[in-house]
């Protein structure tokens, strides 16, 4: 919200500059969230020299002066200020100036005589309301100088921020507020007309709960003319346009108090009557912006006795605002329901400085005092003549009354960490015109009703708080350590893993929560596929982004996609992130599982001179997902096999009977429907199947002392063989292998047709003795017995 | 040993030969420099011929002297020529170009948001924060209900929210977890809660509809604004530096009161003000609270019993601030000339 600091000095009296306020009101609690510096609001307007005066010969009360304004010759000027002398030192405003308010100089004859510019008032260039006389400069210079940021105080705008809970604070009296609490100065109210009840008037309100309070005061032999100087830039300051006196009246005081206004044009309200209620069904109105508006009982309107004349708290209608010719007032200040104006503003889409204020629930006891503030306004611009008696409505006087809410002294500072005493924290409450009174143990505060935001104990400890200075507050460096650090094993698990994924040299990414519906079909999941089925996002903010992933894999994808674009020629990435499964959880919350993802795309290794270049490859992906596996000590548990329903060249990877991870070639219609290429080979562990993490630290065991004895092992079978059942019955048979590796694996050729071979090496070792060869060659026998029983193999010799 | 001066210049002859042994860098030139002191056309060898311009008696001395220090000039050689054939190959293990670039296996490393969520946790867990997560898609009542945010309020405007119904939507904050950890542990406790979170905003350099935020919760008896004010202040020194300073402005949450926000000096101009802090000399980095009575309440607490405070950071902008990134929209872009650079082993240092 912008708050300009001239208008901020009509109410308290402010020595700092612009810097030193807006970083006191921060630190305050009222964020200043940038400051604008405004020139003062004119051009054109120059130094000049009285040089002669001499009386008008048409109009007594008007002077013929000689002006040195810096030109060939001096100018001729006439001026009606009595205050003008030879030898004085004005401000000209030469042909071609713009001044305060938009007024443009033009050489122009008045009673008869020709003027070629205009002395200047401080009125008139808006530099303050004083239109008595000319202004007398002290300036040294020449005649002809340009006054422009030169005269009076330059105008500094501060953009507020301001929190929900304050919505005292949308307006300047309210800033000078606090401003009064921070420094400790006396607040200035502004001048009101003595306004009272009793109008009589046809005021009627349908229900007491959508709008509580109204009041409707008048103003009679109205002059609508434009607004003086000082309002138009005071109003322009902040960001409103002027438009005419008496709106621009309603639009100061609501900068000013807070309080939103409405002026209708009296003569225009059928039978001369204010009702308000909701809008019948298909009920219309023209707002003031000109648009027609479909009105619905779920909307409270203003009406006449006809039809609505403004969606109430939200905007006007264009059939009774003030124009022109209009000659009487009516002007409402109310209060309404604030869920009634939010609603209406949502459906409508119509956000006006009105409906923002009566949505945070203004001031309740203000009404009265706002419309007298108008109406003074327009007394004192002679725009009308205001009634003394105002209609009014209230429907529940108790909501006037200020409340009182109690403090206990003792629970503030174990709140706070100070040590301060009941009449300290009363002092601090009473700055922020919070009367205060303390009683031992208790401060009781009586609130007033422009602070609907504080309802007990815990909203006064942050105002003394706030006041105290949470700067003076908790210096002792010593933070309390009692409670030791509890990290659960599934944490540390997660995090040991993601180290070890990034030493096996993946990039980590972090993708999208959301992904595209459309990403499903992609995917080729169908439809018994849960993955298919994505919860929905009711509003969001693009298709493609309107799901919640059931799999890091499509946004992957969409890794390897930029990537590649952006010429990376090694890709391989992971992402440890959740996915949304809808499916049965309490409440109706969808599963969310912890899942890794990871990518091989493009090559495998570096370019390189010593060796030649590789493509990713499955057993890229098959090496990673083995070792992560062992790496949780669940190699050997896990059952690789392949879907019964799967579909191209992807494998499930089973503990006990859940699918712990799936892994293989996305499929290539797949990689187009991405737009990338292929291959590009996969793998997607569920951590959620995991057994629980935390299985205590590894205990250490004894290495045998003794040495290994190696043997080669070439191993020929059918071609329907495969090496893990050649591998399992090898397990199965030996008694000291401490490891076994295949290190050549060939198919077909020499070996003759159906057939292939395996070449493993075992090393046997005991951790008794030294095994010698005899017992090793009965190992090896047994287990070439057992592969050529089992599988018909034979042993080949090279 | 003889008093005498160097009568024959042999001390002198040593020395070059030294030299020259110790400046040889192979083999080959070691072998031209042993031929030039004691090959057969050497310089021994010439000195030795010399003997015949002296007189008998000294012949004998002469000539021990000048075998003296071929044994002398041969043991340096040996000495050298030892040490050149260690480092030597007999093999060539370099292809002939050792300036050849070294194999090299593909190197990892974590995304920048989670470098930063790790140094940021071992922070905490090393004041005595135990960890706790919720759900990302997350009731209404915990988003905002039980923290306080009245429906229909417009504190509610403050986040824009996606929706999945009436009742469910994607958390706006990780606040949530608050009252979920509090309906299920007893106080003391004390707890950081990293997640993402989202907002129904269109992105722009500065915000994101998707975010990492860590939230913190410590609740026991007697916990104070000031105890706030000294673990925050703890953490960004940890995690910023130790001449980082810290002040508290007053705010407003609904889910906290009094509320603050937490601004650090400035890491780059050290407070006199520049672009990053927007000439203020600060830079907002968390908001933060004594948790209000009514979260309490929600929750199950006695709010007599107990105070507590909560804070709340967002992990995105930490590291845009950490790292000077421009758009908060890269740390979703996954392209891994971005990731690389933050791969730098700096953990732990300080930056300028
Ligand atoms: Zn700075």
């Amino acid at each position: 919200m912008k708050i300009s600091l001239t208008w901020l000095k009509r109410y308290v009296p402010i020595e700092e500059d612009a810097a030193t306020l807006a970083r006191d009101l921060t630190m305050f609690g009222v964020n200043v969230e940038g400051i604008e510096s405004l020139a003062p609001p004119f051009t054109g307007v120059v130094l000049g020299r009285v040089l002669e005066v001499k009386k008008h010969p048409g109009a007594d009360r008007l002077s013929l002066c000689t002006v040195d304004a810096g030109g060939a010759r001096p100018l001729g000027i006439v001026c009606g200020a009595p205050n003008v002398a030879a030898g004085m030192r004005v401000a000209v405003a030469v042909e071609g100036a713009v001044l305060a308010g938009g007024l443009r100089i033009k050489k122009s004859k008045i009673r008869g005589v020709v003027s070629e510019g205009m002395i200047c008032s401080e009125s008139e260039l808006g530099l303050s309301e004083n239109h008595s006389g000319i202004m007398s400069l002290d300036f040294d210079g020449k005649p002809g100088v340009s006054l422009e940021g030169k005269l009076g105080q330059s105008e500094y705008v501060f953009d507020l921020e301001v929190t929900p809970n304050r919505p005292d604070l949308l307006c300047h009296f309210g800033i000078a507020r606090e401003i009064a609490a921070l420094y400790r100065r006396k607040l200035v109210l502004p001048d009101r007309f003595e306004l009272g009840a009793g109008g009589d008037f046809n005021l009627r309100i349908e229900s007491g709960a959508d709008c509580p309070r109204y009041t409707a005061a008048f103003v009679d032999d109205v002059i609508v003319a434009p607004s003086p100087a000082w309002m138009q830039n005071l109003l322009k300051s902040v960001g409103l346009g002027a438009i005419n006196n008496i709106v621009d009246a309603t639009n100061f005081v609501l900068m000013e108090l807070g309080q939103p206004l409405h002026a209708f044009d009296r003569d225009t309200l059928a039978k001369d009557t204010i009702v308000v209620r909701r809008a019948k069904k298909g009920e219309k109105i023209v707002t003031l912006d000109g648009v027609e508006r479909e009105l619905d009982p779920g909307m409270l309107v203003i009406a006449d006795d006809a039809r609505p004349i403004a969606v109430a708290g939200v905007m006007g209608g264009r059939d009774t605002e003030v124009k022109a010719e209009t000659k009487r007032l009516v002007i409402e200040s109310a209060m309404f329901d604030p869920r009634l104006v939010r609603d209406a503003r949502q459906r409508l889409k119509l956000e006006t400085e009105a409906s923002y204020r009566f949505e945070r629930e203004a001031d309740s006891g203000i009404m009265m005092d706002a419309a007298a503030r108008a109406c003074r306004l327009i007394q004192e611009m002679g725009a009308g003549t205001p009634s003394p008696a105002c209609a009014e409505s209230i429907h529940d006087p108790r909501s006037l009354e200020r409340r009182t809410v109690s403090l206990r002294v003792s629970h503030a500072n174990r709140v706070m960490g100070t040590e301060l005493a009941g009449d300290d924290i009363a002092a601090l409450l009473d700055r922020l015109e919070l009367p205060s009174r303390s009683y031992g143990e208790t401060v009781h505060v009586s609130i007033p009703t422009f602070r609907r935001d504080i309802l007990e104990e815990i909203d006064l400890v942050e105002e003394a708080a706030r006041v105290y200075g949470y700067e003076n507050i908790g210096r002792d460096e010593s933070a309390r350590c009692s409670i030791f650090s509890e990290v659960p094993a599934e944490d540390l698990r997660k995090s040991s893993l993601v180290d070890f994924l990034v030493s096996r040299g993946f990039a980590e990414v972090v993708t999208s929560s959301f992904m595209d519906p459309a990403d499903a079909g992609r995917m080729g999941w169908d439809g018994r596929d849960e993955r298919a089925g994505p919860l929905r996002v009711a509003n969001p903010l693009t298709e493609a982004q309107s799901a919640l992933r059931t799999s890091l894999i499509p946004g992957l994808l969409g890794v390897v996609r930029r990537n590649t674009r952006a010429e990376q020629e090694e890709i391989r990435i992971f992402e440890l992130g959740k996915v949304f499964l809808p499916g049965p959880e309490r409440a109706g919350l969808p599963r969310e599982e912890l899942h890794i993802g990871a990518l091989f795309a493009r090559h495998a290794t570096p370019l390189e001179w010593m060796a030649p270049r590789r493509q990713s490859d499955f057993f890229d992906m098959k090496g990673e997902l083995e070792a992560l596996l062992d790496r949780l000590g669940l190699l050997e548990e896990v059952k690789m096999m392949k879907p019964h329903d799967g579909k191209g060249q992807i494998f499930q990877w089973l503990l006990g009977g859940a699918v712990l991870a799936e892994g293989g070639l996305i499929a290539k219609g797949v990689s187009e429907g991405f737009d990338v290429d292929s291959p590009i080979f996969y793998f997607d562990l569920r951590l959620d199947e995991l057994p629980p993490a935390g299985g205590g630290w590894p205990r250490f065991e004894a290495m045998s002392q003794y040495p290994a004895v190696k043997r080669d092992l070439c191993i020929v079978v059918a071609d329907r063989v495969r090496y893990a059942e050649v591998r399992n019955i090898i397990m199965q048979q030996a008694q000291y292998l401490d490891s076994i590796r295949v290190f050549d694996y060939y198919r077909g050729g020499h070996l003759g047709e159906g057939k292939r071979s395996y070449t493993f090496r075992l090393s046997f070792r005991s951790s008794e003795n030294t095994l010698d060869s005899i017992a090793v060659d009965r190992e090896v026998h047994r287990i070439v017995g057992a592969l050529q029983r089992e599988l018909g193999a034979a042993l080949r010799t090279e | 040993m003889s008093e005498r001066p160097d009568r024959f210049g042999v001390d002198e002859i040593a020395e070059r030969a030294e030299k020259a042994f110790a400046e040889a860098a192979d083999l080959e030139v070691l072998e031209e420099a042993r031929v030039r002191f004691i090959g057969r056309k050497g310089e021994i060898t010439t000195l030795l011929r010399s003997i015949g311009s002296l007189p008998d008696e000294e012949r004998p001395a002469f000539g021990d002297l000048v075998n003296d220090l071929r044994e002398r000039i041969l043991g340096l050689y040996e000495r050298r020529k030892g040490a050149l054939s260690d480092g030597a190959a007999e093999e060539d293990y370099f292809s002939g170009d050792p300036t050849l670039p070294g194999r090299r296996a593909l190197s990892g490393g974590r995304h920048v948001l989670h470098q930063v969520l790790r140094d940021i946790k071992r922070i905490f867990f090393g004041m005595g924060y135990s960890l706790a997560e919720g759900p990302d898609v997350e009731l209404d009542y915990y988003n905002f209900e039980a923290l306080n945010f009245p429906a229909d309020h417009p504190s509610r405007d403050t986040q824009d929210t996606f929706y999945i119904n009436r009742d469910i939507l994607l958390r706006t904050q990780t606040s949530p977890v608050q009252v979920r950890y509090m309906e299920k542990h007893k106080p003391p406790l004390r707890i950081i809660v990293p997640g993402r979170v989202y907002r129904n905003e269109a992105p722009d350099p500065s915000h994101a509809s998707e975010f990492l935020q860590m939230e913190g919760l410590y609740v026991d008896r007697n916990v104070s604004l000031a105890d706030l004010r000294n673990d925050v202040t703890y953490f960004v020194r940890a995690f910023f530096g130790s001449d980082a300073k810290v002040r508290f402005r007053p705010h407003f949450f609904p889910f906290t009161e009094p509320s603050a926000e937490a601004d650090m000096s400035c890491f780059a101009c050290r407070g006199s003000g520049c672009p990053i802090c927007g000439k203020t000399g600060w830079i907002e980095i968390m908001g933060a609270g004594m948790v209000h009575p009514h979260v309490f309440r929600n929750a199950g607490y006695d709010p007599d019993a107990y105070t507590g405070f909560a804070f709340g950071l967002g992990l995105d902008r930490i590291a845009m601030l950490k790292y000077g990134i421009d758009d908060i929209r890269r740390l979703l872009s996954n392209d891994l000339r971005f990731l690389r650079q933050f791969w730098a082993e700096t953990a732990g240092e300080v930056f300028e």
